[in-house]
């Protein structure tokens, strides 16, 4: 072999263009694309096929039914009370979540000294199971010990044996509370990191040119972590589209304050009636996603102006 | 010398034989030693189970416990997913219907022979078509749980026999300031509502379903629509806490009538007789009694509630796992667990407590106990699910004011007619 063609092989970038690459590249995407294609995309098939058919296991057979466990559901009145409650947990929980969730972030940007401890503590709840965060928020509510009742009545308010979950509004509103609790500081984490990735310099020019610390978050910051928070909301819609724990562990069953994965669950485990459950369940993911897709096209749009 | 000899070697032999046959004996006895298994039961259950069912058989026990609500969510969802939440599992009463319609369970006939069925009366809930799907092992029937010394601070001397009377003893209870709702009744949106509400249909003198399974609770003179406005009367006059909107009938049980905060279980399980006389358990000890169900006419009714023993079909110890059962419903078993609340279903063992005077509230036993009826005495309905959910739902939502008595009515209704329907 020539030195020339020595040094030829030594710069050239193995892989890249040749068969030998491209065998590595499937290679290092194989394991992800059996994981999604396993554990989503077969899953998701599967149901989607089933909600077309009668699944049920008081009845023998799983007959093609078309698309009757679709149709089903727009008579189903305590579907449709479950949709409403739970787009009224999702405009709650998106809106308290995206507001606060961008003022704690500015706030924490602003922290020079500890800000990695005040993390921690934000981020604490997040990494609570939902189960646990209801029962610790149970014990909040509760009418006689209740630590919310007792901080009214200290203000002096007359909040003595008070029954929070007896009044719809208020349950809905708790319910909400403590998923805001548990998932706005995912939103805080995301946020934070876009306006930790602002050039100082364009603070320094503005503050040169004048402009107030209000003026400065409304046209440096926010435009800037526009992209973050979309993806923030996107997260957030998702996830309070799919609440469940707290909802069951603060007020179980009942019909008012029910959200629709609380439904899905009853009509697939308790009534047995498993392909009706699978098709809800379809077009909660389908909603959520649809929902989503909004912050998803504005991010995109947003981008494409940045 | 040589004597000795053959006579130590025969010995020795003996000796050999003795221990080898022993051990077969042994082995003989407990054919599954050294297999464990699982089993899911609601709680409480004998803190010494496990220790007890081991040296008994040999087979190492796994049990697992939690509220009944809770235990229906595992067995059904573990069942649906196609696996066993257990080798031994709770199998409720209402069950049945839809259990042995999906066909999850296997036929225990195998397992329990003949005297013992004939000795547990109650095993012929857990019957479908000759395949019996359950062995009772808890004499769940409805009575009426009175606080006595609470009704003789108020003085109230006599035991109320009507609805009327109830409600007169429980308003002097409250007017002495003795307890601030002296009525236990659960109103959360679980099982123990409906089942409160299904007694007071009956202590009104109705039923729920006729012949053809059709509701009889819609008229507002029809039994079930006197016992949910009763139900309801009981809250607004105060004699119910407020908070049992949220609370299961597990809690209420524990965390007011046993302490002392209430003086009236509407829907009272006999079998916590025995807790609530243990000092160790209870701050109410000596105080608590059974009383036959009030009525509005003053005649006692009642409906039971049977609770068994099951084993699904893909449990993995099949055989342990029945062997466990036999232990569970065996009469010496059924006699000790008493002291742990757990009313026995064999006649004989109840017969033997009675006759030691162990039985608590005994006389006010054997008098609802012939009054008791099945509450669908054509068998549970595979929709009951569907019609449980919408009765406690419904007096949630009742309770808290959300809707009237007569919407909860045609709602329950509804609930049934879409459930026949699909």
């Amino acid at each position: 072999m020539t030195a020339r063609a020595l040094k030829s092989s030594f710069n050239a970038k193995p892989g890249v263009g040749s068969p030998a690459g491209a065998f590595s590249g499937v290679l290092l995407v194989l394991p992800i694309l059996l994981t999604m294609g396993s554990l989503v995309f077969y899953p998701l098939v599967s149901t989607a096929w089933d909600s077309l058919h009668r699944v049920d296991p008081l009845q023998a057979g799983t007959p093609f039914v078309g698309l009757s466990n679709y149709v089903r559901m727009f008579g189903d009145r305590e579907v449709g009370q479950a949709w409403r409650n739970t787009f009224e947990f999702v405009g709650i929980a998106v809106a308290v979540e995206t507001v606060l969730g961008v003022a704690a972030a500015a706030l924490i940007n602003q922290v020079k000294i500890g800000r990695q401890w005040i993390l921690a503590a934000v981020v604490l709840p997040w990494a609570l199971p939902g189960v646990v965060s209801g029962v610790i928020w149970q014990w909040i509510y509760a009418p006689g010990a209740g630590l919310l009742n007792g901080v009214l009545m200290a203000m002096g308010f007359d909040f003595e044996n008070h029954l929070w979950f007896n009044d719809s509004t208020s349950a809905m509103l708790l319910v909400s509370v403590v998923h805001i609790w548990r998932m706005m500081p995912l939103t805080i984490v995301i946020v934070l990191a876009a306006m930790q990735s602002i050039p100082l310099d364009l603070y320094e020019a503005a503050r040169m040119d004048g402009a107030s610390r209000l003026g400065m978050f409304r046209t440096i910051t926010l435009p800037l972590v526009r992209g973050a928070i979309a993806v923030a909301m996107t997260n957030s819609t998702v996830s309070a589209f799919n609440l469940f724990d707290e909802a069951f562990v603060l007020v179980r069953n009942s019909l008012e304050t029910r959200p629709i994965l609380i439904q899905i669950y009853l009509e697939a485990f308790k009534k047995l009636h498993f392909s009706y459950g699978m098709a809800l369940s379809l077009v909660v993911t389908l909603v959520s996603l649809l929902v989503s897709l909004v912050y998803v096209l504005r991010i995109h749009r947003n981008t494409s102006l940045d | 010398m040589r004597l000795l000899k053959t006579g130590f070697a025969f010995a020795f032999a003996t000796v050999l034989l003795a221990s080898a046959s022993h051990s077969a004996w042994a082995d003989d006895a407990k054919p599954f030693a050294g297999q464990m298994i699982t089993v899911l039961l609601p709680s409480p259950q004998d803190a010494t189970m496990a220790a007890d069912f081991e040296k008994a058989t040999g087979i190492k026990l796994d049990l697992q416990t939690a509220s009944w609500d809770d235990v229906s969510i595992k067995i059904s969802t573990a069942l649906l997913a196609g696996t066993a939440p257990a080798d031994v599992t709770e199998f409720d009463w209402s069950w049945t219907g839809q259990f042995s319609a999906a066909g999850w369970y296997v036929p225990l006939n195998d397992a329990i022979d003949q005297a013992t069925l004939n000795d547990i009366a109650g095993s012929k809930i857990f019957d479908v078509n000759g395949n019996v799907l359950a062995i009772p092992y808890t004499n769940d029937f409805r009575v009426m749980l009175v606080n006595k010394k609470h009704f003789a601070d108020a003085g109230v001397t006599a035991t109320p026999k009507t609805l009327d009377e109830l409600v007169s003893a429980a308003k002097a209870i409250k007017a002495k300031g003795i307890a601030q709702y002296p009525v236990g009744l659960p109103l959360s949106a679980t099982e123990g509502a409906s089942t409160s509400w299904y007694l007071l249909t009956k202590a009104f003198g109705g039923d729920l379903f006729d012949n053809d399974m059709k509701p009889m609770f819609t008229s507002p003179d029809s039994a079930g629509y006197k016992a949910m406005a009763f139900e309801l009367m009981l809250l607004k006059e105060g004699l119910v806490d407020p908070a049992s909107t949220g609370l299961k009938d597990s809690e209420i049980n524990e965390t007011l009538f046993a302490k002392g905060l209430a003086s009236i279980m509407i829907s009272g399980e006999p079998g916590r007789l025995g807790q609530y006389s243990d000092p160790a358990q209870s701050v109410v000890a000596g105080q608590v009694a059974a009383i036959p169900v009030a009525t509005e006419s003053g005649k006692t009714r009642s409906f039971g509630l049977l609770e068994g023993l099951g084993i699904p079909k893909s449990a993995q110890n099949p055989d342990a796992a029945k062997e466990f059962i036999r232990w569970m419903t065996s009469k010496e078993f059924q006699m000790h667990n008493y002291g742990n609340g757990v009313l026995p279903t064999r006649t004989s063992a109840l017969a033997e407590l009675q006759q030691q005077g162990k039985l608590i509230s005994g006389e006010a036993l054997v008098e609802q106990a012939p009054t008791v009826e099945a509450l669908f005495p054509q068998g549970a309905p595979t929709w009951y699910p569907q019609f449980s959910l919408a009765v406690n739902t419904s007096i949630n939502s009742v309770a808290k004011g959300e809707i009237t008595v007569d919407q909860a009515m045609e709602r329950i209704a509804q609930a049934v007619a879409d459930a026949k329907a699909q």
